[in-house]
């Protein structure tokens, strides 16, 4: 971000941006300075938006948007469809995405090979994804797991996201419904699946050896686990730790008939913190950030979002890729993940103010079944329970500012 | 009290396998920080860390062995002091009795994990990958000396700021009679039972109403205005210097102010000592606080940028995490020595007189 | 009067500090803290009056019920541990032996490592693969067929974890316990001696009466500790989650996640009081079990 920054200070000379590094925090700063003195641009998670948007924290940007003879629907055609929705909130634009991901499916070629499986074949299906990860299984002379093929538990997994991939729905727009739609249960009963196949014992005794994600012991750079999940930073990991890794990108197999282009889409995003000093010179920026030069033929030519998302080797959120940035793009998978984000598949986080606190109940659900502490009707009824609960405590809440908020699913 | 030759030596023989219990975990950190990555998940557990040389295609490199695919074969990967290679690594299979065993400490972790403890790349030489994955980050590296100056502001002034007030105000409620001290007193021992969490979302309020949120302000301003649990291990010493002193004193005309300062401070070196040393290592070992106050990664003291370093996704590896632990234990197992009387009649005071 | 006014003035004078100490960073605080309980207040907004609500929303909140049943199984595995570990060591330490201050040092040490420092170690030796106690126990374990426990990945033994580690960090009480110890007058032992009574009952009738005092400090400081860890549990078992299963959410990092992850700091007061009522019930307690064995010192 730095670079686009000195970019954008030198390419004019009204308008200086000081950049902050945060620390892990970055909720924390928004708390921190809100009301206070915050600062004029702020790097958010897309799972805050909403709770920061509902308590009156940010400063909407359409105003911005029209002041500058647009329309905020013109404004968002320029990103690709699974980030386009992003920033949008009750009628309102809070917030721009940067750098975002889509999800793919990694497979380590050379077991699949070793394993007496096709190595340039992924599982396309739910089904070929449980046989092959059972033929990808190794254990060693005492009955351990020294490898195995695929765990739906991950550093980095979604597991919000699989009802979804399943065909469920955790939130209607009104209410909570990971209890209560039945093609969620469907999806525990597979996470569950997995753990009496392989017995929870030994996949704890496998997952302690793991290291933590981006490592040489990460768990698929090692060697450990065949088939993963992840994002567009994977690549740096394996070039980094393992290069000569013969691995392979695809979408994530089918579960629902027809739907082979599911996909988990995110994005960090940029916002305009309520009681900025400077709301129009942020809103600059923003606008410079998000207008690259998509003619671009090399690397100097590169600006504002292209310079950001080459540096990190992620994708670029806009729908037009410059020249440059989609032939020499510095992760070569980066096709498909474009690919992706123009899935009409592609989910999202929903757009919820107790996202975060729901995300982590989920996350509890999943934990209680595959590690057997619960089976799966009564995880969800837990979470359904206590999300809704919470769900409702959270309207009473901003009802008392007599704010009522209409959260899309 | 007699005992037996038998007594002493189930006594000893207890201290002795105690002792053994209560440093294991320390040796092991030590060991731990430094070995090379590849032998800090080994198995079975080695205490020393080794460096493994085999010939490959002619080449004497160094590896590190992965596994033993027969008994004396062992499987073996090229090694690399980064942690990331230019090129694929080199394998092979080499007899047990082919690879070359050296014991050899890896001190180069120390200086590596501090390098790295705010943010940023390992080992990355810029002129060989222009576009390294985490050149990114480099922007927001903050040195382990800014950590450490921090920590130290926060701990120096915290210290002043204690041992200056406490003693003001335990002064004034040992050797000062005036109406309503006691009462008052009594007040300041009732609140030393308020727990933490009590005071929390106010006191954060309060300090993100002055707008000291995300500066060290809130981590070391407070002691210069007092605490309960000071003013009284202060108070209670004060009280047992003789009153003939300053009555004396007094008689001649002194002011209050002087006896304090010419009498009572000096003759209160040892509970001065106590209250800086608690206090220092308090702000040292203080997690809470900074976990809660400090924002912005270059305000960081060495607790919280410990466990940053641990949560981030740029890799952390237990060598390095050790090494870092190794190197903020250090002073305050450096400062007990230097002190360990203190130290210990402090604690001792406080358990008696309480 | 004038004598008074002046003493007055001149006691003010010197705890002034205190006084607006006390005033800003506690009285305050305390006051803000149980009108904050009663209101809905995220800090980014102002607060509204609420009453009961959040008091009676906590009744009925399972998250909070399971932090305090973890607290609670924390502390009364932790407190007992703790006190039979520090007192035993400090038995031994007061035996006279050679190396005393070394032995002393050892023991103490570990207590004053950064929490951080030794939480990092203590994840690291509990890693159930590779780390240093399923090293030793491995053997052990394969030799009855078993394999050693998961710890902190195992939600039944996590707790089991952390009551493990809190006994390395005894060094503090002990030092207490040792400091009571040579405060029990030699004579009670050499008249209990010639009374004919053998080691444990020289131990059971006069050293544990003698220094019930310092039994009951120690109580009543690893009460208080214990019911608000934070910072172990914070690092080992991934912030605020428990992990795994909620096996170890703990009531003060449930606190700590409803005020500054879920932004419902009125919700934080108001657990807060509950926890300052809890630990004020367990003091009241432990004085009660423990006076009448100190009113027979006297």
């Amino acid at each position: 971000m730095q670079e686009v920054v000195d970019e954008f200070n030198h390419a004019q000379n009204r308008i200086v941006v000081d950049f902050l590094s945060v620390g892990q925090i970055e909720e924390k700063t928004l708390l921190a300075t809100a009301g206070g003195e915050p600062p004029d641009l702020s790097g958010v998670y897309q799972q805050d938006i909403c709770a920061f948007a509902d308590r009156d924290a940010l400063t909407p940007l359409s105003s911005f948007i029209r002041a500058d003879g647009s329309t905020p629907e013109q404004f968002l055609s320029r990103y690709a469809r699974a980030y386009a929705g992003f920033g949008s909130y009750q009628g309102e634009l809070w917030g721009v995405p940067t750098t975002p991901t889509t999800t793919a499916l990694f497979w380590n070629k050379d077991d699949f090979r070793a394993a007496g499986l096709d190595p340039e074949r992924p599982p396309r299906t739910l089904a070929e994804l449980d046989e092959m990860s059972e033929k990808l299984t190794r254990r060693d002379a005492q009955g351990n797991l020294t490898q195995i093929g695929f765990l739906p538990q991950q550093e980095n997994s979604w597991v919000w996201s699989f009802p979804l991939w399943f065909g469920g729905q955790i939130f209607d727009g009104k209410n909570i419904t990971i209890g209560t739609n039945p093609a969620n249960l469907a999806t525990f009963d597979w996470i569950l699946g997995y753990s009496e196949r392989y017995g929870v014992n030994n996949l704890r005794r496998l997952t302690s050896t793991f290291g933590s994600l981006s490592t040489p012991d990460d768990p698929f750079v090692s060697g450990k686990v065949a088939i993963i999940f992840d994002g567009t930073w994977r690549y740096n990991f394996i070039s980094q730790f393992a290069p000569g890794l013969n691995y392979g990108v695809a979408a994530l197999p089918q579960v629902l008939p027809g739907i082979n282009d599911f996909t988990i889409a995110d994005a960090d995003m940029l916002v305009i913190p309520r009681g900025a000093k400077h709301p129009r010179e942020a809103w600059e920026f923003i606008n410079y950030l998000s207008s690259p030069n998509l003619a671009a033929q090399s690397l100097d030519d590169l600006s504002g979002l292209e310079r950001l998302c080459y540096v990190q080797k992620k994708p670029s959120p806009l729908v037009q890729w410059s020249p440059f940035f989609t032939a020499h793009h510095p992760n070569p998978d980066i096709a498909i993940f474009r690919q992706l984000a123009a899935s009409p598949h592609a989910v999202t986080m929903p757009k919820m103010g107790i996202w975060v606190e729901y995300q982590r109940n989920i996350q509890l659900a999943f934990d209680k079944v595959r590690l057997k502490v619960a089976p799966p009707p009564r995880a969800l009824q837990e979470c359904q329970d206590r999300t809704q609960g919470s769900w409702q405590w959270y309207q009473q809440s901003l009802a008392l500012r007599s704010k009522t908020t209409a959260a899309t699913p | 009290m007699k005992r037996s030759i038998a007594g002493s030596f189930l006594i000893y023989g207890l201290l002795g396998s105690l002792s053994v219990l209560f440093l294991a975990p320390l040796a092991w950190m030590v060991s731990t920080s430094l070995k090379p990555l590849p032998q800090t998940v080994s198995l079975p557990m080695t205490w020393i860390p080794r460096a493994y040389y085999a010939t490959i295609d002619g080449r004497r490199l160094e590896v590190s062995r992965d596994a033993e695919v027969a008994p004396g074969l062992w499987h073996v990967t090229e090694f690399s002091p980064t942690t990331w290679f230019t090129h694929k690594p080199v394998t092979a299979i080499v007899p047990a009795a082919q690879i070359e065993t050296v014991i050899r400490p890896r001190w180069g972790n120390y200086p590596q994990a501090l390098a790295v403890m705010g943010g940023g790349s390992l080992d990355v030489d810029p002129s060989l990958l222009p576009d390294h994955p985490f050149a990114a980050s480099a922007d927001s590296d903050v040195s382990f000396w800014t950590f450490l100056a921090n920590t130290l502001t926060v701990c120096v002034l915290g210290v002043i700021g204690s041992v200056a007030s406490n003693a003001l105000v335990a002064y004034g409620f040992a050797c000062v009679k005036w109406p309503g001290r006691d009462w008052f007193f009594a007040l300041t021992l009732a609140t030393m039972m308020i727990p933490g969490p009590v005071l929390m979302v106010p006191l954060y309020t309060e300090f993100r109403a002055f707008g000291w949120v995300g500066t060290l302000l809130p981590l070391w301003v407070p002691a210069f205005f007092g605490g309960a649990f000071n003013i009284f291990l202060m108070r209670q010493f004060f009280l047992t210097i003789p009153g003939d002193l300053t009555e004396a004193a007094r008689i001649d005309g002194c002011s209050e102010w002087m006896i304090f300062w010419r009498i009572i401070l000096p003759l209160s070196k040892p509970v001065l000592a106590v209250v800086a040393l608690f206090t220092f290592l308090g702000g040292w070992n203080d997690f809470m606080g900074p976990l809660i106050y400090l924002t912005r990664k270059h305000t960081f003291t060495l607790a919280l940028a410990l466990q940053s370093y641990q949560s981030r996704h740029n890799g952390v590896e237990w060598n390095y995490l050790m090494a870092a632990s190794v190197v903020v234990i250090l002073p305050i197992v450096v400062l007990f020595f230097l002190t360990q009387k203190t130290f210990i009649r402090g604690i001792a005071t406080t358990g008696l007189k309480a | 009067m004038k004598h008074h006014l002046q003493r007055l003035l001149t006691g003010l004078g010197f705890t002034l500090p205190w006084i607006i100490g006390l005033g800003v960073f506690t009285l305050y605080p305390v006051i803000a803290s149980l009108y904050y309980s009663f209101c809905d207040y995220s800090v980014l907004q102002s607060a509204i009056w609420v009453g009961p609500d959040n008091y009676q929303r906590l009744l009925h909140d399972g998250t909070f019920w399971l932090s305090l049943r973890n607290t609670l199984i924390y502390a009364f595995g932790s407190l007992p541990l703790g006190m039979v570990v520090g007192l035993s060591l400090a038995l031994l330490l007061n035996c006279r032996v050679r190396g005393t201050a070394l032995f002393r040092t050892i023991f103490y040490l570990p207590s004053i490592v950064p929490v951080i420092a030794s939480s990092m170690l203590w994840l690291w030796i509990l890693n159930p693969s590779y780390g240093l106690i399923n090293a030793a126990l491995a053997p052990i374990c394969h030799f009855f067929g078993q394999q050693p426990p998961g710890w902190l990945t195992d939600p039944a033994w996590s707790k089991p974890a952390l009551i493990l580690m809190s006994a390395w960090g005894v060094g503090n009480s002990m030092i207490i316990y040792l400091a009571g110890l040579q405060d029990v007058p030699e004579v009670l032992y050499e008249a209990a001696e010639l009374d004919g009574a053998g080691k444990w009952q020289q131990f059971w009738h006069v050293t544990l009466p003698m220094i019930m005092p310092t039994i009951y400090f120690n109580l009543v400081m690893g009460i208080i500790g214990s019911m608000q860890i934070f910072t172990q549990v914070f690092i080992m078992t991934d912030g605020v989650q428990g992990t795994p299963a909620q096996s170890t959410l703990m009531y003060a990092t449930y606190l700590f996640s409803t005020a500054f992850f879920d932004l419902r700091m009125g919700y934080a007061c108001a657990l807060a009081w509950v926890l300052f009522c809890l630990i004020a019930l367990l003091t009241l307690g432990a004085t009660r079990l423990l006076k009448e064995r100190m009113s027979h010192v006297q």
